[in-house]
């Protein structure tokens, strides 16, 4: 049962982030209780909502002499339920904290705060010709301190990258409220270990990330995309192994199945994708203009031998965005199909994609369950999207079970539990399918010298 | 009523709640979260609250409920955005109808409600508005109150007020060097005739009390245009406040009137020049849901047009050079709510002279909102100031936007910091187009 804070606790926050940014009425927590994944529900004690370093450092004081424990919440994007609040845990929220502090056109750089949604920095580093690379699904929304704390992804990440090759310096507020600076200046890891890259990635258990330095790029010069439609979600595999295979390098490599599609193509979203078809695959490719028609031939040629019913390019911008709106827009689609949905998120390698998908159809037939399947496909990590109602307490097992038989499946063929959304709570229980004891009290260690007393996201990645 | 019955009453909107699948794209499309940053404040936080009405675990009457659903501008920004086609605005009527059924709304608003439902208290407050503003009785007290502590919110109500006069530079400053129409070719005012089907004009209540010249420039433009302008009476206001409000039962009331008197005048479209109006209009077969009413209200749903649609389908017709620049702002009622954005700018292309500039984030709300300048004074201020900051950046001679409340609003804002910026409707350039091309002699 949660607690609520005692008002002398309540009182000394209000001093340091101001009335209005404490929020302790039980009836006004109930909208923090889930972030992206809503399998998992606790109201936390209070949410606090501070705008500066200073603050979020006085805060985490408070807590740690108090002995409360501290989650940090960005936008409540996550779909692992990172952000999810214990009984006697106060949320740290980086709302407030959506300040751009610094944009270095010459260096490349710029300096943010966590509260800084992902779309937006490109948004406004367009004016220099440069953008931030790191593209999650999710980028018109999500914060840049919460793809700090997952390491975010995204479908571009196949060229490009995961968040940790992005972030250059950071300013962190550790669990007993000290400051302290790790990297910057573009400089990561030249000096000593590499703390800016074990921190990325650490999912709220090190500390509070409250300014972030990332690396910015030179806005591509062009890009091709091509849109494969295939019968089956095995062809659209094969054809996948057969582009990567053969030396191309696309930017993005993503797949939708039947089910997403229909989904999909039931919102405002649509992007024209045909609704009969077993799955359809988006390629892109990007880089200077010489070259890229051809690499676009090819990868069509593979399409195509790899049994495409229809390869269609897109001839414009507008036309490229609409393709990429359908894929991007997903998760929220399928609320068009069923009321809760499970976001799975896993890895395999590449050349087992086609066998795995073939699994992972059956596994949802055993269990009667809906899976619909979007998934970064040129890297093989998957997004099995298990549709169910949380009213329904029986589903609601069946769910967790074929999860746990997709992790297995995965884990088995030579993969991992999860490709981008981190552990959070909903992969904790599969990280002794990757990990033994041995590792695991390393990463307990690990997570100690940030954190000697636990109180920072406890119960998060491992107990 | 009881809070098991009122739970009940949103209970009948779970099929509506259920698409929300919690994934926060709609977070950022929020001028509340935005310069909150609490999740009360943003659409998928006010969803969670009616579902857990709902659910039964949240009395409406609580303050949690009572001030979040409360704070919402209703802008429908997260409607766009929303991948899941979630009706928010819908669901927003209803959990402010379910709010307001456990506690009564303040005074203020009760009373704006009652006045407008009613043609003879609406024509005599609008009288005395007008009095007030003929006289410059408004600009002055507007003035004169800056100074007086505690005015705030009666002065906004006079700086709104004052903001509703017809623009002087429109008719006469704007035109470069006082000249008259560069254009002498365009004279002929019988030219072909495009637009097809007879219109009936939605007057409105504050359309019509404040900014009755908007709707006379309708019918006019829309006449030159080729469309049969037919006069409908006993129509009514369109109820958007009242439904805005969680007020149904006088909304239904006051949309039944509007069905009744646009079906005995027989017309093909049913126009209007306020995107609010148009947004509820366009709604009321939602309105009737279940109702014996249904039927009807979405054949009257179905003939409802935006003035400035029905304008850009024919051309429209180009006019004389007016020498303006206007900077636009989308309402959200036209944007988010029916999603019409381009033909406004479509009917200013026609007005030769004119260099439109669309304001930066001209998507975002101004904070209008009804009265939520008054009900929410400091937000509302703090939104309205991002909207003045944006329109001074783009250094235009008028604000143009199409919809009395932002008309007002924006013009509020500029009233109160002693600037004489003036707000237009598109309507009334393309009017003052036509009218400098001899089109109305």
């Amino acid at each position: 049962m949660t607690q609520t804070l005692t008002s002398r606790v309540a009182d000394r926050l209000r001093a340091i982030v101001g009335e209005d940014q404490v929020i302790t009425n039980p009836d006004r927590l109930v909208a923090y209780e889930s972030d992206g994944l809503t399998a998992y529900r606790v109201v936390p004690r209070a949410v606090v909502l501070p705008e500066t370093t200073d603050q979020v450092s006085e805060v985490l004081r408070v807590m740690h002499g108090e002995g409360i424990e501290v989650v940090p919440r960005g936008a409540g994007t996550g779909l692992s339920g990172g952000a999810l609040p214990t009984p006697d845990s106060v949320i740290v929220g980086t709302a407030r904290m959506n300040r751009i502090l610094s944009i270095d056109e010459q260096n490349r750089l710029a300096k943010v705060q966590p509260g800084v949604v992902n779309a937006r920095l490109t948004e406004a580093t367009a004016p220099y010709g440069l953008y931030y690379a790191p593209d999650p699904a999710s980028q018109s929304t999500c914060t840049l301190g919460g793809n700090v704390a997952e390491n975010s992804g995204g479908p571009h990440c196949l060229k490009y990258g995961v968040t940790s090759r992005y972030v250059t310096g950071l300013t962190v507020v550790m669990a007993d409220g000290e400051v302290v600076r790790l990297g910057g200046a573009g400089l990561e890891a030249v000096h000593g270990l590499d703390l800016v890259g074990l921190f990325v990635g650490s999912e709220g258990c090190f500390g509070i990330a409250t300014e972030i330095e990332v690396r910015l790029l030179p806005k591509v010069e062009s890009i091709r995309t091509l849109l494969g439609i295939f019968d089956t979600m095995e062809a659209a595999g094969h054809a996948v192994t057969d582009i990567i295979g053969s030396g191309l390098m696309p930017a993005a490599v993503e797949i939708v199945d039947n089910a997403t599609i229909v989904a999909v193509e039931a919102s405002v979203f649509s992007a024209g994708y045909p609704v009969d078809a077993g799955a359809a695959l988006v390629v892109e490719f990007d880089g200077t203009e010489a070259g890229l028609d051809d690499d676009a031939d090819r990868a069509e040629q593979c399409c195509l031998s790899a049994g495409a019913t229809k390869v269609i390019r897109a001839t414009s911008d507008e036309e490229r965005i609409a393709l990429w709106k359908g894929r991007k827009k997903a998760f929220g689609a399928m609320g068009r199909i069923a009321p809760d949905l499970l976001v799975q998120d896993a890895t395999v390698p590449r050349t087992r994609l086609p066998e795995v998908l073939a699994r992972i159809t059956e596994i949802g037939r055993e269990y009667d369950l809906k899976i619909a399947n979007v998934f970064h496909a040129g890297d093989g990590n998957l997004h099995p999207n298990i549709l169910f109602d949380r009213q329904n307490q029986e589903e609601l097992e069946r769910v967790e079970r074929a999860s746990r038989e997709i992790m297995t499946l995965c884990v088995s063929v030579g993969g991992t539990i999860t490709g981008e959304h981190g552990v959070g709570v909903d992969k904790r229980a599969y990280m002794s399918l990757v990990y033994n004891e041995v590792e695991m009290d390393m990463l307990r260690s690990v997570r100690r010298v940030f954190d000697p007393d636990g109180r920072l996201n406890p119960g998060k990645v491992v107990q | 009523m009881t809070t098991a019955k009122l739970a009940g009453a949103m209970e009948a909107q779970r099929e509506r709640l259920l698409p929300c699948v919690h994934c926060g794209f709609c977070l950022p499309a929020c001028p509340t979260y935005n310069r909150l940053g609490d999740e009360n404040d943003s659409p998928r936080g006010r969803l969670h609250l009616m579902q857990a009405v709902v659910e039964g675990r949240l009395d409406p009457e609580s303050d949690a409920f009572q001030v979040h659903i409360d704070r919402c501008l209703g802008c429908r920004a997260c409607e766009p955005v929303c991948p899941s086609g979630v009706e928010y605005g819908t669901l927003l009527e209803l959990a402010r109808e379910t709010a307001s059924t456990a506690r009564a709304p303040d005074g203020l608003t009760r009373g704006l409600l009652t006045v407008m439902a009613s043609r003879m208290l609406r024509e005599i407050l609008f009288l005395g508005g007008r009095t007030l503003r003929v006289t410059g009785l408004a600009s002055v007290m507007v003035d004169v109150l800056g100074r007086i502590r505690f005015a705030g919110r009666l002065r906004f109500a006079l700086a709104m007020l004052s903001a509703t006069r017809p623009s002087v530079r429109l008719g006469q400053g704007v035109m470069a060097d006082g000249m008259e129409s560069q254009d002498t070719e365009i004279k002929d005012a019988h030219a072909p005739r495009v637009g097809v089907g007879s219109v009936g004009i939605l007057r409105g209540c504050v359309q019509e009390g404040l900014y009755g010249r908007v709707n006379d420039a309708t019918a006019r433009t829309l006449d030159v245009n080729g469309y049969e302008v037919r006069t409908v009476t006993r129509q009514d206001c369109c109820g958007a406040l009242h439904a805005h409000g969680g007020a149904l039962t006088a909304a239904r009331n006051l949309a039944t009137r509007n069905i009744k008197a646009f079906e005995r005048a027989g017309v093909d479209w049913v126009v209007v020049s306020a995107a609010g109006c148009g947004a509820t209009m366009k709604e009321y077969g939602v309105l009737f849901e279940g109702d014996p009413m249904e039927e009807r209200a979405r054949a009257f749903s179905a003939k409802v047009r935006d003035v400035s649609e029905l304008l850009a389908e024919t051309g429209p017709r180009s006019g004389a050079s007016v020498d303006c620049t206007l900077a636009y702002d989308h309402p959200c009622h036209l944007m988010h709510a029916q999603g019409i954005s381009s033909e406004p700018l479509k009917v200013l292309e026609a007005v030769p002279g004119a260099d439109v500039r669309v304001i930066a984030k001209a998507d975002e709300c101004c904070g209008g909102a009804g009265i939520y300048g008054m009900t929410h004074p400091d937000l509302g201020s703090r939104i309205g100031g991002d909207k003045i900051a944006a329109v001074r950046d783009a250094g235009a001679d008028l604000v143009c936007t199409p919809n009395p409340g932002c008309m007002m609003q924006i013009g509020a804002g500029f009233c109160m910091e002693g600037d004489a910026q003036e707000a237009v409707h598109p309507v009334e350039v393309l009017d003052e187009s036509y009218q400098r091309a001899g089109y109305y002699r």
